[in-house]
């Protein structure tokens, strides 16, 4: 497997005491270096096993896929031979347009619409955010080894939210929770153990809340006297709010979280941001105009003398146009992301749902041939799959 | 991950969520432990320790962290498959046939240190550290174990229980109740050990909650609002009766062999205000592992039972 996220540039959380380590003190060995937080990162399981190239990800959906597509062809093939002597023409006409297996895509649009579902119903429970931001997590993961075609995405809505509880300290009984959530327990706990399996065992999130916090932190260090306070508060629940939103996405698997954060920060405030990142880690501030530059230092000078230097410094060569250029990429991805529509998360669910029982659709053939042998038209309302609501 | 790699030999012990057996990885024929932990019994689905056990333990990769090779399902349990480890400070303690060193207990808190220290630099707090979860390795290294209370750092706004660490090794304030609490915990728990290691005696043996603050107390002398500002408001305070904190030539009488600066980092690691409490770099850096004796080499520290 590859771990492998295309440039990862050296971005700490700026406020965690190893980055301020330098190889100063004469008693450490010449050596001596201490881990940085991003070597701690890429020890993590989220980037050891929940992080990929855009075209590793790829090619595990369609592996997925094309199991699931091989096992419902399998499984189809079977059926229209066994019943091959009773289907009339219609019937096998019906069933080569309707019983077929989803694509890659339409997997990728109902774990997406579903994604949301799982979003709102931990919203409507009222869970703290991370347990929710855990919850879409594992749903996602989850269905990036095991199709829909496989394990209908509403019978793991709940679980995984369950699941998210516990594993984020936030405990509630199952019994409690199936009563608040409309379910069961069994249906609750029925795929828990198929689910705690196929995240491989890594439960432990890094979600990009924490460096958002960080950042904002920093940025009002950094920028101390030139932010309005009432602002940064305005935006920070802004980018809170989208950072829940990017999880819905790919971008978790192609970006680490402090990426994710800048970038939303940069598509909520792209002044800022620059300002931020070129006092942080540009090597001169070229960019700004003559104006600004003479007023930044002055401000900076003025409220915390003799700390510039500190502050300004790169503490570990992070290169800030490759660092801007990766985070551009991460808006690329962002600003691509679509939502799915209802109507067609329905199609592709009924779609799902044919396919796999096939019999049900001769059925609904039938009676519609009935209904309109009988020429009233009036149709039977039972039995169409629904996407629950 | 398959169950047919292990081999279930030996049933060692059994908590309450789960069996421990000794077993072989027949890929390499190493010695190993499964935790089996018993699922079916829970009615909430997969318990809560085994979730935090399992969740921490994959991402902890020290040598002195306890190591987890693998996780299986089997007969709808889950079952960790962990190295072997065939002993633990706490028997090694209160075996009055081994006889260790200065310089051996040196190299034993320098091992918990640093495993501590790795755990916490990953944002996690242990909050059950005591000897008995001190493991020993064949060759002699420390292994931080048992996961089963560990949370990740809380938020500043995040409310925690205080019922955590067992009740010897609890911090003075979980012993009041707080709802907010960092690594200072865990430290405080080392110190604890760190004296259990030099009287041989667990140092602060309360028999019950309320006792557990007046044996503290006794020992460390009662924290005041001028050492630990607003200590006071917690519930219960006014309450206790006030203990003078030790003198130096107290402590150097009740722990004989310690030298100064043992003394130094032990009064350090058990402080009364968790905000001023040393951090596990500054105990790492202290000058207890500077001076002599050099911390034994773990292989060649002695911990078989000299009965025989």
């Amino acid at each position: 497997m590859s771990r492998e996220i295309s440039q990862t540039p050296n971005i700490d959380n700026s406020n965690s005491p190893s980055t301020v380590t330098e190889n100063e003190d004469p008693k450490k060995p010449p050596n001596y270096k201490r881990i940085s937080d991003d070597d701690l990162y890429r020890h993590s399981s989220q980037y050891r096993i929940w992080s990929f190239t855009k075209d590793n990800l790829r090619e595990r959906r369609q592996q997925t896929n094309q199991r699931a597509i091989a096992l419902i062809n399998e499984k189809l093939g079977k059926f229209i031979e066994e019943k091959k002597s009773t289907l009339t023409e219609d019937e096998l006409q019906t069933l080569r347009a309707k019983a077929s297996p989803l694509s890659m895509e339409e997997e990728f649009q109902l774990i997406n619409f579903y994604s949301k579902k799982v979003q709102v119903i931990a919203q409507h429970l009222n869970l703290p955010t991370e347990v929710i931001a855990t919850s879409i997590t594992f749903f996602r993961r989850f269905f990036l080894d095991n199709s829909v075609m496989e394990f209908d995405p509403k019978n793991l809505v709940h679980t995984t939210i369950f699941l998210a509880c516990k594993s984020e300290n936030y405990f509630i009984s199952v019994d409690s929770f199936a009563k608040k959530a409309k379910s069961n327990r069994e249906a609750i706990l029925k795929y828990e153990f198929k689910l705690v399996e196929s995240l491989k065992f890594s439960l432990l999130n890094h979600h990009p809340y924490k460096p958002l916090h960080g950042f904002f932190l920093d940025i009002q260090t950094i920028l101390y006297g030139k932010v309005d306070l009432k602002y940064m508060g305005q935006i920070y629940d802004r980018c809170k709010k989208k950072i829940t939103d990017a999880l819905l996405t790919d971008i978790v698997y192609l970006f680490t979280p402090p990426q994710i954060t800048l970038a939303i920060i940069l598509m909520e405030d792209e002044q800022l941001i620059s300002r931020y990142l070129e006092m942080k880690f540009g090597k001169d501030i070229t960019n700004n105009t003559e104006d600004e530059k003479k007023e930044e230092n002055k401000d900076v000078n003025e409220t915390k003398p003799g700390k510039t230097e500190d502050k300004t410094k790169t503490p570990n060569d992070i290169e800030l146009d490759k660092l801007l250029v990766v985070i551009g990429q991460c808006v690329d991805v962002l600003e691509k992301s679509e939502s799915v529509t209802t109507e067609d998360a329905k199609r592709v669910a009924a779609k799902n749902y044919y396919c796999q029982n096939p019999s049900i659709l001769l059925q609904k053939l039938k009676r519609k041939l009935e209904a309109s042998g009988d020429d009233n038209g009036s149709e039977s309302p039972s039995k169409k799959p629904k996407v629950e609501q | 991950m398959s169950e047919s790699n292990y081999t279930k030999e030996k049933k060692v012990g059994e908590g309450t969520y789960a069996v421990v057996y000794l077993g072989k990885q027949l890929s390499s024929g190493n010695n190993i432990a499964v935790k089996e932990i018993k699922t079916s019994e829970f009615k909430d689905g997969l318990d809560m320790s085994a979730i935090r056990e399992v969740k921490y333990l994959q991402e902890l990769n020290h040598p002195n962290v306890i190591n987890l090779i693998d996780i299986f399902m089997a007969y709808d349990n889950l079952n960790l498959v962990l190295e072997f480890l065939p002993t633990d400070l706490e028997v090694v303690i209160k075996d009055k046939n081994i006889l260790f060193t200065p310089a051996d207990i040196k190299s034993w808190l320098l091992m918990t240190l640093r495993g501590v220290y790795h755990v916490h630099r990953n944002f996690i707090l242990h909050r059950d550290l005591k000897p008995n979860n001190l493991l020993i390795s064949p060759d002699g290294l420390i292994k931080v174990a048992d996961f089963g209370l560990a949370r990740a750092v809380p938020g500043p706004r995040e409310m925690l229980t205080s019922n955590v660490v067992t009740r010897w090794y609890r911090a003075p304030e979980l012993l009041f109740g707080a709802k907010h609490y960092t690594y200072a915990v865990d430290v405080w728990s080392i110190g604890v050990i760190f004296a259990e290691l030099m009287l041989r005696i667990p140092y602060l043996p309360g028999q019950d909650d309320m006792n557990q603050m007046e044996v503290t107390f006794r020992a460390l002398g009662t924290p005041t609002d001028k050492q630990w500002p607003e200590v006071s408001s917690f519930p219960g305070y006014n309450k206790l009766q006030i203990y003078p904190p030790p003198s130096r030539d107290e402590l150097r009488k009740r722990f004989i062999a310690a030298t100064e600066s043992a003394l130094t980092l032990m009064e350090n690691m058990l402080m009364m205000n968790p905000h001023t409490r040393w951090d596990t770099t500054q105990c790492l850096e202290s000058e207890y592992f500077k001076e002599l004796p050099t911390p034994s080499d773990p292989a060649q520290i002695n911990i078989l039972s000299q009965k025989a």
